[in-house]
């Protein structure tokens, strides 16, 4: 069986944002995966002007909540860490037959930035500034996320041919793991690495 | 092979009813996100419970055609419409138009008419079939400006050449599991693009309710359409899904739209609603003598009183904080508006400085910063117990007008203006305060105050109850003026609000000779609450004011010192024991204005007598004077008396001395 795996395109984001974007693009993926019986509902999103969609699971909502809540829990704890991902596979039988990566580059609070560099009398002047930055950057990200999403949508409809008969069951179709980084960049590596190696993908076996 | 023919036909079979309810729902996804009259977002949840392919709906009540493609949506009228053709053959394309009509801003709604087989003046539909438009029936097509903004199409190409029946052959990415498969998928995805193409917002804002929009989205679906010329199929942009192989031909799913409407004009706009403003206090340019019936009746009018200790929402910036003078009683010592802080030509009264600020009330939290809204005047203005000058003229009207201004400057301008005007004396600071009128310094000496820390004389203090009574009314910091207590009747305590009138009218007498009961370092405070109970209920220039409401600013506060001043002028001579003070004299102010020596005024207020006075004073504040209660009146009063005896005492004495030392020279003389 192939896995197919999917690198999303790399956000930037703000501490903040990351609960949004990773709601949008988490939701977005199931959506196309969950091919039981759903009902669709539409998200507004909270920080853009964005609508995604959900597939009307309160376990699966809650299952992803929990997940971003981990992811922002981890990122909290390693603010060094630029690249960090989630990752999200397609499993049968432990059988590895999909993975998207969700790549955020989070980047750090600008206030200490601030603190550092600047004497405190600028402080009043920067921040208008960093309002008029940040409108900036929320219209960037939200279009580099329209194209994450567009992103998932055509890797959906092109990659068709390894996934799984679908079951006649209710919204999740295929069992699905949501995976975040591990304490150490070392070791996340290796985590990956070594599912891959698990699944038996031909790929790498070779 | 009977049965693999059977099987090849079903499965053909079964491929033509996939691509058919593929085309069903397709155009179903569409429309339920673009055609604004009916969309999913706009189910209310009794709706959605209703509608059997609701998302909250179970499975079980899920209809059949619902579960097409494991996709549940909620009923789209328009979707059935026009699905009838590609119900009976899936060989034509569809192709789903979303059109942005713009109509004009001065569009006259009723040259507008509901207008059917609008369709028909296209020269698509003349030219071509199968091509329904629901019609613009918004906006006549002469008015309004169309264009497609996506143009959506949904075609099965059948491979007649590749015919299944050759040879039996079953390829799994052609069977109808993987159709139907690939399908699910697709239609995933065309629910989730709908939703991320800029047309979506337009439909959002649509469905929004409260919006007058200038632009409406149409649809039309057609089985063919003219192509876009160049130009416009330069401005749009394409995405195509990737199509689905089958057997016997190939589905696909493309889009051509426009990538930023922000060129089209979708202005929309709020209707205003009408909303009622319940603590609304209008312009003072507007009615000035506006009753306000959030007001509360006052219980006491004091004749003397002025109600313009009323706030108002425009008064903050008037009425600074100012020195607690107050009442704008018949006293024409009230101080006027020069006893207000020098700034006060621009009507706002400086910082408190003076350490001696009061607790602070709520009065006086607001008095300094025009922050108090409308909410104020019912807080701070329960009754009215000072006689208003009921002119809300501007102050040059009267000779009081800088009285009435004082007034009106600050929510306690009327103790400060009284406290001024008690003094009426030339050791009145003349930078700070008003000048005391003439005819009130020799009508009233005893008024005239020396000593700013001099012991308040009732009238004085009754003099200066006026609006502050009400401004101030339910506080309880009382302070003694110059340690003074107001009346024998009550202990009536001008509450000075902790604002910078006050305190700034403090720092105005320190050093001064002025001996105001009110220009006081110490916090003074009078309990307007007091005043009422101190009278007989006898309501004075309430009723008839309260409906005008709040004191409007700053010429009812003027006219309020100016009726002060008029009545001053016209109250008896000191030496007049009456019993009865008559408002009525005001009317002579002649007469006052001669006498040098006050009679006590009595109680006998009326709400009319005020009125006449403020009328024959001319003021036009009337209303202003119907705030005293009799309670004020009758506190004045006793303040008169008092004074009256004082001053009797202190003539009886210096004549008594007068007389002994006369009588020496005499003697002396005949001695000699």
């Amino acid at each position: 069986m192939n896995c197919e795996v999917c690198q999303l395109k790399e956000l930037e984001v703000e501490h903040f944002e990351i609960r949004e974007v990773l709601r949008c693009i988490l939701h977005t993926i199931v959506f196309h995966r969950a091919l039981g019986l759903v009902r669709p509902k539409d998200i507004d999103s909270e920080l853009f002007e964005i609508t995604y969609v959900q597939c009307g699971d309160a376990e699966l909502e809650k299952k992803i909540e929990e997940k971003i809540d981990q992811f922002i829990g981890w990122v909290e704890k390693h603010p060094n860490k630029k690249s960090q991902a989630t990752w999200f596979s397609n499993k049968t039988e432990r059988l590895y037959w999909e993975q998207w990566y969700i790549n955020l580059n989070v980047a750090q609070q600008p206030k200490a930035h601030f603190a550092k560099s600047h004497h405190s009398k600028v402080v009043v002047d920067p921040g208008e500034c960093a309002l008029v930055e940040r409108s900036v950057r929320r219209a960037a990200l939200e279009a580099a996320l329209r194209e994450v999403l567009f992103q998932i949508i055509k890797f959906v409809n092109e990659k068709r041919d390894h996934i799984p008969p679908v079951p006649n069951v209710e919204g999740v179709s295929f069992p699905y793991e949501i995976t975040i980084p591990s304490s150490s960049d070392s070791s996340f590596g290796m985590d990956v690495i070594k599912r891959m190696l698990q699944t038996g993908h031909p790929t790498m076996l070779s | 092979m009977a049965s693999s023919q059977s099987n090849i036909h079903s499965e053909s079979a079964k491929i033509e009813q996939i691509i058919t309810e593929f085309f069903t729902k397709s155009l179903h996804i569409i429309l339920e996100s673009r055609s604004p009259c009916v969309s999913s977002r706009n189910y209310s949840g009794e709706q959605i419970l209703s509608s059997p392919s609701s998302s909250s709906s179970s499975s079980s009540s899920v209809k059949p055609r619902d579960k097409w493609f494991n996709l549940a949506l909620r009923v789209c009228p328009s979707a059935l419409e026009n699905i009838d053709l590609w119900r009976q053959s899936n060989q034509e394309p569809m192709v789903v138009d979303v059109i942005l009509i713009q109509r004009p801003t001065d569009l006259d709604p009723v040259r507008c008419s509901p207008r059917r087989g609008l369709a028909r003046n296209y020269s698509l539909k003349e030219r071509f079939r199968n091509c329904w438009n629901p019609g613009q029936e918004e906006y006549p097509s002469e008015v309004k400006r169309e264009k497609i903004i996506e143009r959506w199409i949904v075609q099965y190409e059948s491979r007649k050449s590749r015919d299944s029946s050759s040879g039996g052959k079953r390829t799994g990415s052609t069977s109808s599991h993987s159709l139907y498969k690939k399908s699910i998928i697709l239609l995933r995805s065309l629910y989730v693009t709908v939703r991320l193409l800029p047309a979506y917002k337009l439909f959002r804002d649509l469905n929004s309710s409260g919006q007058i929009h200038t632009f409406n989205l149409d649809h039309r679906v057609c089985s063919f359409v003219e192509p876009f010329t160049r130009r416009e199929e330069a401005e749009m942009q394409q995405f195509g899904f990737m199509p689905i192989d089958t057997n016997g031909g190939r589905l696909s799913l493309s889009v051509l739209y426009h990538p930023k409407l922000s060129d089209v004009n979708l202005e929309s706009s709020t209707p205003i609603s009408t909303q009622l403003i319940p603590d609304y206090v209008g312009s003072p340019m507007t009615d000035p003598l506006k009753r306000f019936p959030s007001l509360p009746v006052t219980t006491h009018v004091s004749p003397s009183s002025a109600p313009f200790c009323r706030r108002h929402s425009w008064s903050y910036d008037l009425y600074g904080a100012s020195a607690p003078s107050a009442s704008p009683s018949p006293s024409p010592t009230y101080s006027d508006s020069r006893g207000f802080p020098s700034n006060m030509t621009s009507n706002r009264l400086p910082p408190t400085s003076s350490p001696h600020h009061p607790p602070e009330t709520p009065l006086s939290s607001n008095t300094s910063l025009a922050h108090n809204k409308n909410t104020s005047f019912d807080e701070y203005w329960p009754s009215p117990t000072f006689s208003p000058s009921p002119s809300p003229s501007p102050p040059t009207h009267v000779p009081g007008d800088h009285l009435s201004k004082a007034l009106l400057r600050s929510e306690s301008a009327p103790v400060s203006i009284s406290a001024a005007k008690l003094g009426g004396s030339p050791g009145l600071p003349t930078t700070h305060m008003l000048p005391p009128s003439p005819s009130l310094k020799g009508t009233r000496p005893g008024l005239q105050i020396d000593n700013v820390r001099a012991p308040a004389r009732p009238a004085d203090v009754q003099t200066c109850i006026t609006a502050q009574k009400i401004l101030y009314a339910g506080r309880d910091e009382v302070g003694n003026l110059s340690g003074a207590k107001i009346s024998s009747n009550s202990s009536p305590r001008i509450s000075f609000s902790r604002s910078s009138s006050r305190l700034s009218f403090q720092d105005e007498f320190d050093g001064s000779d002025f001996a105001c009961p009110f220009a006081v370092d110490d916090d003074d405070l009078m309990d307007l609450h007091t005043r009422p109970e101190s009278f007989d209920g006898k309501r004075l220039l309430s009723e008839p004011l309260e409906p005008g409401g709040l004191f409007p600013i700053r010429k009812s506060q003027d006219a309020a010192v100016g009726s002060l001043v008029r009545m001053l002028k016209t109250a008896p001579p000191l030496h007049h024991d009456s019993n009865s003070f008559k408002l009525s004299r005001a009317s002579e102010p002649e007469n006052r204005s001669k006498s040098t020596k006050e009679a006590e005024e009595t109680s006998d207020l009326e709400v009319k007598e005020v009125q006449n006075t403020a009328s024959c004073s001319s003021f036009t504040s009337s209303r202003l004077l119907m705030s005293k209660t009799t309670a004020d009146a009758l506190e004045e009063l006793q303040g008169y008396r008092e004074i009256k005896e004082l001053l009797l005492r202190q003539s009886s004495r210096s004549q008594t001395v007068a007389n002994d030392a006369h009588v020496a020279q005499s003697v002396s003389g005949d001695t000699k």
